[in-house]
């Protein structure tokens, strides 16, 4: 699939801010399945000191600084991507998935990268309670996508999606109480009981191209930006190693309506937008829009109509397609 | 017999039970019972030396220490005295030089293994160090993983805690790397100890410890990143609640680098700029960092620092600033590198390691786990904690708990057999004992080879809890007195002294606050004084004239400090001698030594005599319950503030000194206010007013001015010319504002047309304008024109305070996380972590003059303990 996805992410303040360093994750990654053909982060006011680098996992990462004084502050990304079904070896899937432990196999291909993604990292606390909820789906000897998609499939089933229920500071016994929650706290549930048993995964930040209600069309703006997780996958018999993208949220693996932007070891590692101003203000209201468009050859803009209902339960694979209506992210889930 | 001798006859002593512990290596006298080479050629000083000599000694390293200020807190206490043990640790040269090398090629691998794990990884591709080692550690920043390190040599300056074993063997117990301290202890530790035994010290024939401190300040200089003349390089310190402060001034001023908190840098298009006066922008090219690197970015580390600098992180990436040692550097404090430092060393450097490092397992691998489960068992020298070095929750944990959590994330932890320690003759009440010792050893990058220094601090350790119970100096002898100091010849003499003039808004908030804190303690502790005198006289004859003015005076303290003892002793006392009653002169005290402390480096160490006198006072009046200790205590309190008056006088004038005087002048303004207002605008008769007019005098030092002027005759007309309008007065209204005016027209904020200048202008005329005759006019048994003008001039004054600090002090707004506002909107505050100074002083506050307020900001260790 061919997309342009938009990002905006808008902070208005009720005293001026006089400085504005932040740091944004906006821009894709190139993978072999995802092709970054243009991406241009804008911020205004216009920044005194604007540039982008990749960082220790290979994300790309813009660094800004606006010294006029503001009362609004616009980060925008705007990209251009061309998508592909990833592919993943049916013998990387089939092997037990005690196998993908780097602690235990420090001699596996690609283990040192993989153990920095096995540890704990600040947000996702590895409770007993996420060890046990784990361990259901972890059985011995059981194939690791199987188990990986058993558990995505537990949380889906488990958890309720509610905006309501959850704050950007929840922990991970709080989703445990709640039972309830946002593509992120999801997705560090499955960090934690993927790693509490020496596993190592990703936490993905990025874009899912979304269908409109049935029979409406599109709505500009409407989309948002989503998390799920990426489970190493070791290479079997000399093979490259790879990771296993799943999204809890939507109970699917990552399709090609996925947008990969960056990864890391939990949230904080891959904020879209975070920094630090110099202000007086209290208060400030942060508004965030972002749109996934289809694109056809020629770049123009795919006219899309919401499924109806009839074509929908056709979509029977978890991989075809994501239901109408089916929650990604909110707005509000970004910090 | 003396001291020493008796030292070595009983560690000579076979032990009486020899199975319980394995011997210590003693650094003094041999197994025969004869002193070591160290000793030998000065047997005949230190041996000589008797108890009555090292009770004089350790007396006097005390009293120095306490006139320098020199203190050290360890987390979450407050700083106490720096203690120095009178008996310094003497290694000789051949002793030495094997320390020597081995540290210099230490701090050269720990050098080369920064730069692999912040680059090429080697040592975790080739799997010499575990991965987990490094990446499940919070020293490893990722966000400089990565980066373009500036030079070869990113590790310029670190320390390393070594020991001896049983057979004298030397041993690392842990490298310091993250923002090394001690360096400045030890060269106090050498300044104390040079004084206090001159002889010995001159016929040890060790090697001196300045060149060195050249060398450092060179090596500083040197690291700038682009090619400038005159580098600029600042030390950056969490501040002056940091338990090494001293240190970190110490070397500041001692380097003549300005002493610089995170409010005082400044990021702008990936340059870092030392904030100066008035909005002036002053480039920096090297950080000597001693804030710890999780706080020294809020943008890119930890979010809710206040002591970092925004943008950090991106300015050193960019090489465009050299922090030293560069973020990240904490990595090499790892304890479970250590296992891993010989192959480290092999594939590294291509040579055996030469230092070895106390015995270490790390739990990830199972033959650690193996050792350390082992060990665990049986050996009660083994220390268990996380990779990160801190007991991570293990300590007082039931035996199976730990090794369950042992077993359940093994490689967050390690264990260590700490090495059977040398011990050092220490001084204990009247006699030397043994005591185990560590040393704190310092390297420098410094030209094209790492420098160990040839010295260093010792701790002498409490035998139980293993923690410092003091420190030593350390004497390494030259083999031959013909070496040079240091081994560093054509080392550039840097004068120490003081560093360059700062003039930060923060550093002239703080002398602006030096100037009024001190006023502050020292109007009250006049009218303390006066006070205490006429209660000595009237405290037991309520109805007398005597006794009604004791009342008014103890009313107008109150009006300053509040009243909380009925009883009068307990109160002065307290008036003295509480740092948390606001208003006080214990306060005043407290918060005069912080604001000092902030701008240790800007200033001559005499200043700290100050204190030295004010702490000796106060311990005098601690140790006692007599009344008359009081008058004495106070007395030397004023003494010691007028001394740092004077030491302040002989400051440069320059924008900073002219604040600090400001602050003083309109403290003494609004104290001076207070005190006629509690006193002056009542009549109570004949006697009571001159009883009470005579005592005010005396607390505005006015009064042998009025006994010449008045030959005696005490009028309240003649006393408030004196104090309010007369221009030559040093001590009246009128001559503080036009002072006042004097320093005010010359900071460079100034353009005659302010508004501290505008509303000062109008103080001043209308001070200029009252008439004697008409304020001292009666109303009933008041003098209403007078309570008028005066409870005028107060609100004046603190509206012109509030001014000068708005106009000359502003800092801009504080910095925040970005989001921490969009989601105060809708949702409950973001809990923060980490300590934030809790303001306290809202309680009990007195009508007077309000403390300042405290600056904002969560205060975490300042780098790790010596």
């Amino acid at each position: 699939m061919r997309y342009r996805v938009t990002h905006r992410t808008t902070y208005t303040y009720d005293k001026p801010v006089t400085d504005s360093y932040g740091l944004a994750y906006v821009t894709p990654r190139t993978l072999p399945s995802q092709e970054v053909e243009q991406c241009e982060v804008m911020v205004s006011p216009a920044p005194s000191d604007l540039t982008t680098r990749e960082d220790y996992l290979g994300n790309l990462v813009t660094y800004f600084q606006v010294t006029e004084p503001h009362r609004r502050l616009e980060v925008e990304a705007v990209s251009t991507i061309r998508t592909a079904e990833p592919t993943h070896p049916e013998a990387s899937l089939a092997q037990p998935w005690e196998r993908a432990r780097p602690l235990e196999h420090p001699d596996l291909p690609g283990s040192r990268d993989a153990t920095d993604l096995a540890l704990p990292s600040a947000l996702v606390e590895q409770t007993e309670q996420a060890a046990a909820y784990g361990a259901a789906s972890l059985t011995p000897g059981r194939p690791l996508g199987e188990a990986v998609i058993d558990l995505m499939r537990r949380v889906h089933r488990d958890f309720t999606y509610d905006k309501t229920a959850t704050t950007v500071t929840s922990t991970i016994p709080d989703v445990f109480e709640s039972r309830a929650g946002v593509c992120q706290d999801f997705a560090h549930l499955m960090l934690a009981c993927l790693r509490s048993h020496g596993l190592a995964v990703r936490y993905v930040s990025g874009y899912l191209a979304t269908d409109p209600p049935p029979g409406k069309p599109r709505i500009v703006g409407a989309d948002a930006s989503h998390a799920w997780v990426a489970v190493w996958l070791p290479g079997v018999d000399g093979a490259e190693d790879a990771w296993l993208a799943v999204d809890p949220t939507n109970d699917q693996t990552a399709n090609e309506r996925y947008v990969t932007v960056a990864w890391g070891r939990d949230y904080a590692d891959v904020p879209p937008v975070k920094g630090v101003i110099f202000t007086e203000a209290k208060r400030s209201t942060l508004k965030v829009s972002v749109d996934v468009a289809p694109l056809d050859e020629d770049g123009n803009l795919i006219e899309v109509v919401g499924a109806l209902p009839a074509a929908a339960s056709a979509a029977s694979s978890a991989a075809a397609s994501s239901a109408a209506g089916t929650p990604v992210d909110p707005a509000a889930s970004e910090d | 017999m003396t001291v020493l001798r008796d030292y070595a006859a009983t560690v000579s002593q076979p032990p009486l039970d020899d199975t319980v512990r394995p011997r210590r290596f003693d650094e003094m006298v041999g197994p025969d019972g004869s002193l070591r080479p160290a000793w030998k050629p000065l047997a005949e000083l230190a041996v000589g030396l008797t108890a009555h000599d090292l009770y004089r000694v350790d007396g006097d390293i005390v009293r120095m220490l306490a006139d320098e200020g020199v203190t050290y807190g360890r987390p979450g206490e407050r700083p106490g005295p720096w203690r120095l043990d009178p008996v310094p640790l003497l290694v000789d040269a051949p002793t030495w030089a094997p320390l020597e090398v081995g540290l210099a090629q230490r701090t050269e691998l720990l050098n080369a293994l920064l730069v692999d794990l912040y680059g090429e990884q080697r040592v975790l591709r080739e799997r010499v160090v575990p991965a987990p080692v490094v990446l499940g550690h919070p020293g490893f920043v990722r966000a400089m993983a990565g980066a373009r390190m500036a030079d070869s040599h990113p590790l310029i300056f670190s320390a390393t805690d070594v020991g001896r074993d049983g057979e004298g063997g030397w041993r690392a117990v842990a490298d310091r790397t993250q923002a090394p301290s001690g360096i400045g202890y030890a060269m106090e530790n050498r300044r104390v100890l040079s004084r206090v035994l001159p002889e010995l010290y001159r016929e040890s024939g060790l090697h001196r410890m300045e060149p060195y401190f050249w060398a450092l300040r060179s090596a500083l200089m040197q690291a700038a990143p682009t090619d400038t003349a005159d580098p600029r390089v600042v030390v950056l310190t969490p501040g002056t609640h940091s338990e090494t402060a001293y240190d970190q001034a110490f070397v500041a001023s001692t380097l003549g680098f300005p002493l610089v908190e995170g409010s005082d840098l400044v990021v702008r298009d990936g340059w870092v700029y030392l904030r100066q006066a008035r909005g002036r922008l002053e480039r920096v090219d090297v950080i000597l960092r001693r804030v710890d690197a999780a706080w020294s970015d809020p943008l890119e580390l930890r979010g809710e620092s206040q002591l970092g600098v925004v943008g950090l992180t991106e300015a050193a990436r960019r090489g465009r600033v050299r922090v030293v040692n560069p973020i990240g550097a904490g990595v090499l404090e790892n304890p479970a590198l250590m296992p891993y430092l010989p192959a480290a060393c092999e594939l590294l450097l291509g040579e055996p390691l030469l230092l070895d490092s106390a015995e270490t397992w790390w739990c990830g691998e199972a033959a650690g786990l193996e050792a350390v489960l082992d060990a665990f068992a049986s050996d009660p020298e083994l220390r268990l904690t996380g990779i990160d070095g801190e007991d991570a929750g293990l300590a007082g944990l039931p035996r199976s708990e730990v090794v369950q959590r042992l077993l359940a994330t093994p490689h967050r932890y390690v264990g260590q057999r700490t090495p059977v320690l040398s011990q050092v003759p220490t001084w204990r009440a009247g006699s030397a004992r043994p005591r185990p010792v560590t040393l704190r050893t310092f390297t420098v990058r410094y030209g094209s080879a790492y420098r160990p220094l040839v010295g260093g601090m010792a701790n002498v350790l409490d035998e139980l809890t293993g923690r410092s119970s003091a420190s030593k100096d350390v004497w390494v002898l030259k083999a031959d007195p013909a070496d040079i100091d240091q081994g560093l010849s054509g080392v550039l003499a840097a004068t120490p002294g003081r560093a360059a003039p700062v003039a930060a808004p923060r550093v002239l908030e703080d002398l602006f606050w030096t100037g009024r804190y001190a006023e502050r303690a020292e109007d009250l502790l006049r009218v303390l004084l006066v006070t205490h005198a006429v209660a000595e006289d009237y405290r037991t004859r309520p109805r007398t004239a005597g006794g009604t003015s004791l009342e008014v005076l103890l009313a107008s303290q109150a009006r300053l400090a509040g009243r909380v003892h009925a009883d009068l002793d307990e109160e002065f006392r307290s008036v003295l001698l509480d740092a948390d009653r606001v208003g006080g002169v214990g306060h005043s005290i407290a918060s005069l030594r912080d604001a000092l402390a902030g701008v240790r480096d800007q200033l001559s160490t005499d200043t700290w005599r100050a204190f030295g006198v004010i702490d000796r006072a106060v311990e005098l009046l601690e140790g006692t319950r007599y009344s008359h200790q009081i008058a004495e205590s106070a007395g030397r309190h004023l003494t010691g503030l007028l001394s740092l008056q004077g030491s302040t006088a002989n400051m440069m004038q320059d924008e900073g000194w002219r604040l600090l005087s400001a602050g003083r002048l309109l403290e003494r303004a609004l104290q001076l206010c207070h005190l006629l207002v509690g006193t002056t605008t009542e009549r109570r008769g004949l006697d009571v007013d001159r009883a009470v007019l005579g005592a005010v005098l005396e607390a505005a030092e006015s009064g042998v001015t009025h006994r010449r002027r008045f030959r005696g005759y005490v009028r309240p007309a003649g006393v408030l010319d004196l104090l309010l309008l007369d221009p030559d007065n040093p001590r009246s209204l009128l001559h503080c504002l036009v002072q006042l005016r004097g320093h005010l027209a010359h900071l460079p904020g100034s353009t005659g047309s302010t508004r501290p200048e505008r509303l000062l202008e109008n103080l001043l005329s209308e001070v200029e304008a009252q008439e004697v005759s008409s304020l001292v006019a009666i109303g009933g048994a008041d003098r209403p024109l007078l309570t008028e003008f005066l409870e005028t001039m107060l609100d004046r004054l603190t509206t012109l305070a509030d001014a000068i600090a708005d106009h000359y002090l502003a800092v801009g707004p504080p910095p925040r996380p970005l989001n921490s506002l969009a989601v105060l909107e809708s949702l409950p505050l973001e809990p923060v972590t980490g300590t934030i100074p809790i303001i306290t002083d809202d309680m009990e506050r007195p009508p007077g003059i309000p403390p300042r307020t405290p600056r904002g900001g969560s205060r975490p260790g300042g780098g790790e303990r010596p």
